[in-house]
This record gives structure tokens, sequence and C-alpha cells, in this order.
């Protein structure tokens, strides 16, 4: 399984998610958007919005600490 | 430093006082007098009155009795929450640092008409200028409000751009002596809003005299910071407009507690006071903890 979470230090959300998917022992690539503009455009892209977190997971797009969904794509 | 502050003067703020202050703990309550139950001229079904009351009286009367036991209670508005290694709680007027904070601020009543408003949120209108602010860098930003939060808004903003205008929507500012200061680097737009437009992001706010500007990002802090605005900051869990807690009124972040109206659930005077009361106690628990 693939995962990519893209995220800015400012973000509370993002450090939620973080802690969630370590809590599952999810591996995943920490992309902070705040430093990496490419990454930003191609964040905005791939979720066709501009909030953080967004989590990439196996091509799927999650947008925001969604629980539920995370639950049903790890 | 205090130990507890309470956020909201309505009957679960009030109630949660009470334990802490009796427990000792240096306690201080932040608020407008504008409880919801304020508003209500007869209350018939609270435990202990044999004839009906009024919200006034019982607010009142929870107030004399906070005091009695050495609690603070000061009038002013709560525009931001930090944490560090303890709660800051920022107001119009002043800045407070606690142990825990207790969030009872009532039920969020915003409802803002602009057409396409939701339409647009993530793409353009956003609640969280911490969070999303990084995606506007050197861009056209808006804040809607007319209040210091409004205002509070726009100055974080500026960590990202320097093209900031705050869009009152027709409202007259309602700034304190500080904020009215701080305002005046900011363009202030006082026209009321009709809609936003743009194709997949916003790009076009339009007003009721027929004109338009363009615009890239509008951040939503209209009149005064709500729960929800905390907790979108704090990283808060919250489930519609309701801040969740667990059955201790523990929200997800350490230390941080909400009660009342605010969590949702069955709105009564006595589930607020019942909620209060319990969060009174998990508060002082964790405040002796540290």
């Amino acid at each position: 399984m693939a995962v990519k979470i893209y995220t800015t230090p400012s973000c509370p959300y993002c450090v939620m998610a973080k802690k969630y998917l370590d809590s599952k022992n999810v591996k995943y690539e920490e992309i902070d958007v705040s430093v990496d503009r490419d990454a930003a455009m191609e964040m905005v892209r791939k979720s066709r919005q501009r909030g953080v977190p967004v989590l990439d997971i196996d091509g799927n797009i999650v947008i925001g600490f969604d629980k539920d969904r995370i639950d049903s794509l790890i | 430093m205090f130990d507890a502050i309470i956020i909201g003067r309505g009957p679960a703020g009030l109630s949660a006082s009470l334990y802490t202050a009796r427990a000792k703990l240096k306690t201080l309550i932040i608020g407008k007098n504008e409880s919801v139950l304020r508003k209500a001229g007869k209350i018939e079904n609270y435990f202990g009155f044999s004839n009906p009351v009024s919200g006034e009286f019982l607010l009142n009367e929870g107030e004399k009795q906070a005091k009695r036991f050495g609690v603070q209670i000061i009038d002013d508005e709560v525009i931001a929450i930090e944490k560090d290694d303890f709660f800051n709680v920022i107001t119009s007027n002043g800045r407070y640092t606690g142990k825990a904070v207790l969030l009872a601020t009532g039920q969020p009543q915003k409802k803002i008409k602009i057409e396409n408003l939701t339409e647009f949120e993530g793409k353009g209108v956003s609640y969280c200028s911490t969070c999303d602010g990084f995606f506007y860098n050197n861009l056209k930003v808006g804040v809607l409000g007319f209040k210091d939060f409004a205002v509070h808004e726009a100055i974080e903003l500026e960590t990202y751009t320097d093209n900031i205008t705050i869009y009152t929507n027709g409202r007259e500012l309602e700034l304190s002596e500080k904020y009215i200061e701080e305002a005046k680097r900011f363009k202030i737009n006082k026209k009321t809003i009709t809609k936003l437009g743009g194709s997949e992001f916003l790009q076009r706010i339009f007003f009721d005299d027929g004109t338009s500007e363009e615009i890239d990002g509008i951040f939503v802090a209209y009149e005064s910071a709500s729960s929800l605005d905390f907790a979108r900051k704090l990283g808060i869990l919250v489930d519609g407009n309701s801040v969740v807690v667990d059955r201790n009124q523990q929200t997800n972040l350490d230390g941080l507690f909400a009660a009342g109206d605010c969590t949702g659930g069955f709105k009564q005077v006595s589930t607020a006071v019942g909620q209060g009361t319990l969060a009174g106690r998990k508060m002082i628990e964790y405040i002796r903890s540290l």
C-alpha cells in the first residue's frame, strides 16, 4: 500500500491524521506543501481543493482527517 | 496563570466554575453577557422551582453564586485559543493563560446568506487561516467579518500576503479600541455581498450595488468566534456543528473540555448544568494530575 499525506506545519488535523496512521502501523510519505510548491500544486490537482491534510492512499484521495474513509482504504 | 479558564457565561460554564472554584482552583470565566438562555422569559421544567423563572434570573443568580466562591468573571470576547505548554486565551482586551479550558460557548448561531459560499468551501473559501493560509501566498484574500475576530484573522493572514481586504457584508465594524488601530492597515469593504463566482475555484466576489472584484480566497470570521472556530484551529474533532466529547466532557485535546449546547444533544438548562458539573469535576482531576 502506498500512502502519501500532504501537510503544512501549522495544521492541527494533519498531526491527528499522522498520529492515526501511526496508531494503525501504516507507513506513509509526508509532503510538507508549505515548502514544496510543486507538491502543493500536485495536491490541488489531485484533490481539486486547497485544504490540508490530503491523503493519497493507493490513488484514492481523502480530503481532511476523515477517519471512516481512511479506515475503509487501509 | 489561572488553573481553569471557562469560555461562556451560560449554565454549563457557570456550573463548572462552582466545582473548580470550590476545589480551590483559580477560575476565570470569560464571555459576553449574551447566553441564549437570557432570552427565555419563562422556564417551567428546571428542577427546584415550583413557579416559572426567567433565564435572566437563573443566569444572574448563577453568576452571584460563582462569585461567592471566588470565580472571576470578565465581560470580554474570546477571539482565539492557542496551545503550547498551557492554553493561551486571547480576547479583545487581553490574554490569559490557563492549565485547562472549558468551551461552554453555546450553540454556534452563524448563518451567512451568500450564494455559493458553501460551494466554494476548500476551493477559495476557508474557515481556518492557520490551516489553509499557505495556499494564498501573495494572492488577494478577503476576510468575511466585522468584529475583532475578523481583524485577528486578517493579522494571521499577513504571514502569507499583504493584499488583504476585510469584507463586512453590509455591517459596520464593531471593534474594540485595540483592533480599531490594527484594522487601519487593511482595506475595508462594507458592501453587501450577494454571491461568489468562479469556475473550479473562487475568482470573483459580487456586491448588491452591481459591482464585483477579483478575489483568490475568502476566510470566514463572521460575528464572534464560535466553538467550531476554536475547534478548527486546535484540531478538535467536531461532528456537524457540535464539538465531540467523551463521557467525561473531554475533547480529543488533553486539557480542553466542552459542555452545554456547543456539544450538541438535548439543549436544556438541566443538561447544560449536568455537563458543566461533570466537566468541572474532570477539570479538577486533570489540573491536579499535572
